[in-house]
């Protein structure tokens, strides 16, 4: 199989000049991402995405390893050739209308005048901009910007999209249409590549996902995979003192919410038991559930475990 | 040059001169050029009977005047005079932040992240300042020149040379401009260091009179050392003004040893900037 992004044993160690001291900003990391994938880079502060990224645009050098693109040396400039980038602290020169930065960045992405001409406007509509195509970008609201900075990124209706926080600044229903419109890319076979401090987003958006943690990938699956739980959720009105304690003893935990009571049962078994002794005793049951896990606690599981 | 490296390099001068235009840069130095040549249009006036310049009026007074060639050539020589050292130091000013605003964080991974060479994105960034700075320059020079051409009857060409020379110059200091940019990001520091080239080019050019003067012979060897270095900013003014004037030119070594200067400094920023991770 070909990976869209390959990375092995990448490492980027930054030294200060004067004091000769060293950042091990990325530490190793391998990873894969399939061809079509959404894939979610995720990691605290510091962690090493950005520089993982910048790695892979080649605006980083790597110190040792290697980086690939569509199987192409990602040092390359022609491995750049199909990437889309939205730079998380982008700075759009001020000067430029969005029509002609979006004119600006397809030329350097090789677009001849007819293509772009053809381009631009469509994506302006798409990003919900098509009215200001001809606004210096300096007039631009945050949200704004992030738009068309999306549309540029798309600009060369590119096969790998990286995307670096995509909906920073974007209000909820720009987000709701920004995720749209990645999900109709990814329809079309795009892969999307997305380091998001966001992590509901990483999780409603992306199928996989890596945490990255001290220039290291700490964890890496399927979202799936790893936010699915290992028990069953139970959660009943009206639950007497002495039942509540009688599966209490055979629960994995408790908790009161909303006046309700929430048993997690280890088996399936166990919950179907519990299930019954509530009908029995004329409690009405709220919810039976497989319990699972957020990507959030996943990911904050993770980090204190390193 | 492959159709699509062309087409990115007219992108990057494109965009050069739209930033040219939003900082008042391009139409600045466009506005003092029409000016100039505005007063030559309007406040001189030269009478020329039988082939010689009868009166010269400058703001209504008039004085009477012989050798038609030399009041022309006294003209071309103040402005390609001012051209080389105030237009210069206006140029340089002007123009020393273009290069270092492409390296703005956020701004320049943006185009790294694009599939163009390094080195291409500096070219042509170091071409499109060129050519703001280029047809300000032209556009004054031969205006001047077609109105003296016309109003005299006189054409000559050393003139047209010497802003030809004027902008090799500039180009010479431009790519110390492009490697201060790309070593220290800064407008300040690389318009502080040209302007010390340029300072220091009329004192590195009394060589002669210091290597007398310094009694150590390693001084000696500094001063020679920096002189043939650095450019030779105040002999090349010395070579346009003998183009304006139609003297002959004796020495060519200031031209070469400093196109050798700028393609040395233009070179180490290119490599600077391959190495560099942003």
């Amino acid at each position: 199989m070909s990976f869209a992004i390959e990375t092995e044993g990448l490492i980027k160690i930054f030294r200060n000049r004067w004091s000769g001291k060293e950042v091990r900003a990325v530490d190793g990391i391998s990873l894969r991402v399939e061809q079509g994938s959404t894939f979610g880079l995720l990691g605290p502060n510091g962690a090493g995405k950005t520089t993982f990224v910048k790695m892979l645009l080649s605006c980083a050098h790597p110190t040792a390893g290697r980086a690939s693109i569509f199987g192409r040396d990602a040092r390359h400039a022609e491995a750049r050739r199909p990437i889309g980038y939205l730079p998380e602290n982008h700075r759009f020169p001020t000067y430029m209308t969005g029509r002609s930065m979006l004119d600006f960045y397809g030329a350097l992405s090789g677009m001849d005048t007819a293509a772009r001409q053809k381009r631009i406007p469509e994506l302006l509509a798409t990003v919900g901009l098509a009215d200001w195509g001809n606004v210096r970008l300096g007039k631009y609201s945050k949200g704004m910007l992030q738009r068309v900075g999306l549309a540029q990124a798309l600009m060369h209706a590119p096969t790998l999209l990286i995307l670096d926080e995509p909906t920073d600044g974007v209000d909820p229903i720009g987000r709701i249409q920004i995720r749209e419109l990645l999900q109709g890319l990814e329809q079309q076979g795009v892969t999307i590549f997305l380091n998001s401090h966001l992590l509901s987003e990483v999780e409603l958006f992306c199928h996989d996902v890596a945490i990255i943690h001290r220039g290291r990938v700490a964890l890496e699956g399927k979202v799936k995979e790893l936010t699915a739980g290992s028990g069953y959720r139970v959660e009943a009105e009206q639950v007497p003192d002495r039942l509540q304690d009688e599966l209490r003893a055979k629960a994995r935990a408790v908790a009161q919410r909303n006046g309700n009571v929430e048993f997690v049962f280890g088996s399936r078994e166990e919950a179907n038991q519990a299930v019954d002794r509530l009908r029995s005793e004329h409690c009405a049951i709220e919810t039976v559930a497989r319990s699972t896990s957020t990507l959030e606690e996943v990911f904050v599981k993770v980090i204190h475990e390193q | 040059m492959s159709s699509r490296s062309l087409r990115v390099t007219v992108a990057l001068v494109r965009d050069t001169f739209r930033e040219a235009f939003s900082r008042k840069i391009f139409w600045g130095f466009f506005g003092c050029s029409t000016a100039l040549i505005l007063f030559f249009i309007f406040i001189l006036r030269i009478d020329v009977v039988q082939g010689a310049v009868a009166t010269v009026s400058l703001f209504g007074n008039t004085s009477p005047a012989r050798d038609v060639q030399r009041i022309v050539r006294q003209a071309h020589g103040a402005i390609a005079a001012f051209l080389f050292t105030a237009g210069m130091f206006l140029a340089v000013f002007a123009s020393a932040g273009l290069i270092p605003s492409v390296f703005e964080p956020g701004r320049i991974e943006l185009l790294l992240s694009k599939p163009v060479e390094r080195y291409h994105i500096l070219i042509g960034r170091y071409i499109g300042n060129l050519l703001v700075i280029a047809i300000n320059v032209f556009y004054l020079v031969f205006t001047v020149w077609l109105i003296f051409g016309l109003k005299t009857g006189v054409w000559t060409y050393g003139f047209l040379w010497s802003s030809a020379l004027t902008l090799f110059v500039f180009a010479v200091l431009l790519t110390v401009v492009v490697l201060i940019g790309v070593l220290w990001e800064s407008a300040v520091i690389a318009t502080m260091v040209t302007f010390g080239l340029m300072l220091v080019s009329p004192i590195l050019a009394q060589k002669p009179l210091l290597e007398r003067l310094l009694t150590s012979e390693t001084s000696r060897n500094i001063v020679r050392t920096l002189y043939y270095v650095l450019p030779k900013v105040f002999d090349l003014g010395r070579m346009c003004r003998a183009l304006v004037i139609g003297e002959p030119i004796g020495d060519w070594m200031p031209l070469w040893s400093s196109a050798l200067f700028g393609v040395v400094v233009f070179g180490t920023g290119l490599y600077a900037f391959s190495k560099r991770n942003y």
